[in-house]
């Protein structure tokens, strides 16, 4: 509201100083989360708590990569490969799919919308069993491409919606002018159109990435060795044998905000258009 | 062949384009909800899971569910849920979303820091709940003792009525900067001459608010509630990995009843009903989304 006006100096001051307030009260649990995995666990037990590690111990994640249970490394590393396969299934599917939606008028094209609607809004719970039974019949069950192949279905739907934006507002004279060039269909799609698109297809990669690796359930139930497992059911399983070793448990989530942390410093942009272009998390 | 040619030459050739998309999702997504339908209506439990030998009890899943108390906890418990975080998110949301509308210099970069929470995987977030809520160690009961509010330290997870209330405040957390960045773009499409004209005649804040902001703001308001409303009737991970439920089935919600009826209980078939539950529930509501989403697709 009234964002044209200028303000004063001194309303300058006091709107950066609760603005620097309200990030302080919102980012806090990932402060004190850093905080904590860099506490030894008597510290942690501490009254009063202290607000940073006086001894500093690097041990909880240490730890970690020698015990060969729950190595969050290797965790980490089936995490990263879980996400790439999934996202690379999805920008791979997706893309072409949303270009169709934008610009042709093909039998079944509202049907499929839909189904790309409702399939955005289905809860985990609906899919697991009988993609779990499903798993089984293939002989993927117990591998990653079985979580891949699930949480491309997360990435797929949201893809198709956000890109079908993009693509729509490419003017369809680009397209023409090409064919004149003597493009086919397939060559200008390629060569022209997807590197227009591309803005919008790093969304679509980003947001299909940061939900394989956010995913817990498809993880979880389709992989049971634990050294296969993502990094959620690594941290899950944790917090069930561990309870209160906070000082593991949340070096554990540190590791696994890494990447996200990354994402959002380099990709800040591309998130934000990716939430405002209707953009919702599966 | 010919008319194979002719029938995708003009805007059919659209399905080259979108079928290896729509039949990955039809065999990942399509038949699992036929099939999960089917399930609904037999009698899978872990001994006839592999063998196939399932028999066809038509609606005796549903009844039985319906019966279930702890069944109807969870739809109640569902409703609280979603309720309680959509009012929260949406309010503190809007007034971030007010806040950091005003052009003070470090307003842009302050706004997209707040959107780290969102980004997060729910398992994380949960953990990190779960260490503040928790009873001895816990900084939140630590800061009320600070405050003078309670005397004795609170066990969050571990009461029923607290253990809501926390996984409810863990969801807000995650919820407000999806309500803020939809809400800052949809105050930026209000054009400023309303604000100055309304100034001319004198209009107060308040006034400003309730008679130009919020009625121009319906469409966004509609569809942040609607995808709010979707997003946390689904909600899984976050409950399942801060209370499991739990204490005394306090926390269940649809979603994580039917995990556990499918993945404890080995009883497939009432968790495959008690999801179509959850489903039918949240189709209700996206046809509205549906709706809004179709009729932008007209223009």
């Amino acid at each position: 509201m009234e964002s044209e006006k200028r303000l004063s100096k001194r309303e300058n001051i006091i709107c950066s100083v609760v603005a620097i307030i309200v990030l302080i009260l919102l980012l806090f649990p990932l402060f004190w989360t850093f905080v904590t995995s860099l506490k030894t666990e008597q510290e942690i037990f501490q009254i009063p708590p202290t607000w940073y590690p006086h001894v500093l111990n690097t041990k909880s994640y240490a730890a970690q990569i020698e015990n060969g249970d729950f190595n969050m490394f290797v965790s980490f590393f089936n995490s990263f490969v879980i996400s790439m396969g999934a996202m690379i299934i999805a920008v791979i599917l997706a893309v072409p799919a949303s270009y169709a939606i934008a610009r042709y008028k093909f039998v079944g094209r509202k049907f499929m919308l839909l189904f790309f609607l409702v399939s955005q809004m289905l809860p985990v719970s609906v899919l697991l069993t009988p993609m779990f039974i499903m798993f089984k019949g293939m002989h993927v069950y117990n591998t990653w491409i079985s979580a891949i192949f699930a949480d491309a279905t997360i990435g797929i739907p949201f893809s198709v919606l956000i890109l079908k934006n993009y693509f729509a507002s490419i003017p369809p004279a680009l397209e023409e002018a090409a064919y004149i060039d003597g493009c086919t269909r397939l060559s200008a799609f390629f060569r022209i159109l997807v590197p227009v698109a591309k803005p919008g297809v790093i969304v679509c990669a980003v947001f299909s990435f940061l939900y394989a690796w956010g995913d817990l359930a498809y993880g979880m139930t389709f992989i049971l060795d634990q050294t296969k497992r993502p990094i959620t059911a690594g941290i899950f399983n944790f917090m069930g044998q561990y309870g209160t070793k906070w000082s593991y448990l949340t070096a554990f989530a540190i590791v696994a905000i890494i990447p996200v942390v990354l994402i959002f410093i380099f990709m800040q942009k591309h998130i934000i258009s990716g939430m405002t272009n209707g953009a919702v998390k599966g | 062949m010919k008319k194979l040619k002719e029938f995708f030459r003009y805007d059919n050739v659209g399905l080259l384009f979108i079928l290896p998309a729509f039949l990955y999702m039809l065999i990942f997504v399509g038949y699992p909800i036929i099939s999960n339908i089917g399930l609904s209506f037999q009698d899978v439990s872990v001994r006839n899971l592999a063998n196939g030998d399932r028999h066809f009890i038509g609606l005796a899943n549903y009844v039985e569910i319906f019966s279930d108390e702890f069944f109807r906890k969870s739809l109640v418990n569902t409703l609280v849920f979603t309720v309680s975080c959509l009012i929260f998110q949406f309010l503190i949301g809007f007034a971030l979303a007010l806040f950091f509308n005003k052009r003070f210099k470090i307003a842009k970069p302050v706004r997209g820091l707040l959107m780290i929470p969102w980004m997060m995987p729910m398992t994380v977030t949960a953990l990190m709940f779960k260490f503040m809520f928790s009873t001895d160690v816990g900084i939140i009961n630590y800061i009320l003792r600070c405050l003078h509010l309670i005397d004795n330290n609170i066990e969050w997870l571990t009461t029923p009525g607290t253990a809501m209330a926390a996984v409810v405040i863990a969801n807000i957390w995650i919820g407000i900067p999806f309500n803020t960045i939809l809400l800052s773009t949809g105050l930026t499409t209000i054009p400023q001459e309303l604000y100055e004209s309304a100034s001319v005649d004198g209009a107060n804040k308040w006034q400003k608010l309730f008679g130009i902001t919020l009625p121009l703001l319906r469409p966004t308001i509609e569809s942040i509630l609607v995808l709010g409303f979707i997003y946390t009737f689904k909600v899984y991970d976050l409950v399942y990995v801060m209370t499991e439920g739990g204490p005394v089935n306090s926390t269940h919600l649809l979603s994580t009843y039917s995990y556990k009826l499918s993945f404890d209980m080995f009883q497939y078939s009432k968790g495959s009903a008690v999801a179509n539950v959850l489903f039918v529930i949240l189709l209700l509501v996206g046809m509205l989304y549906i709706k809004i989403t179709m009729e932008g697709e007209k223009e």
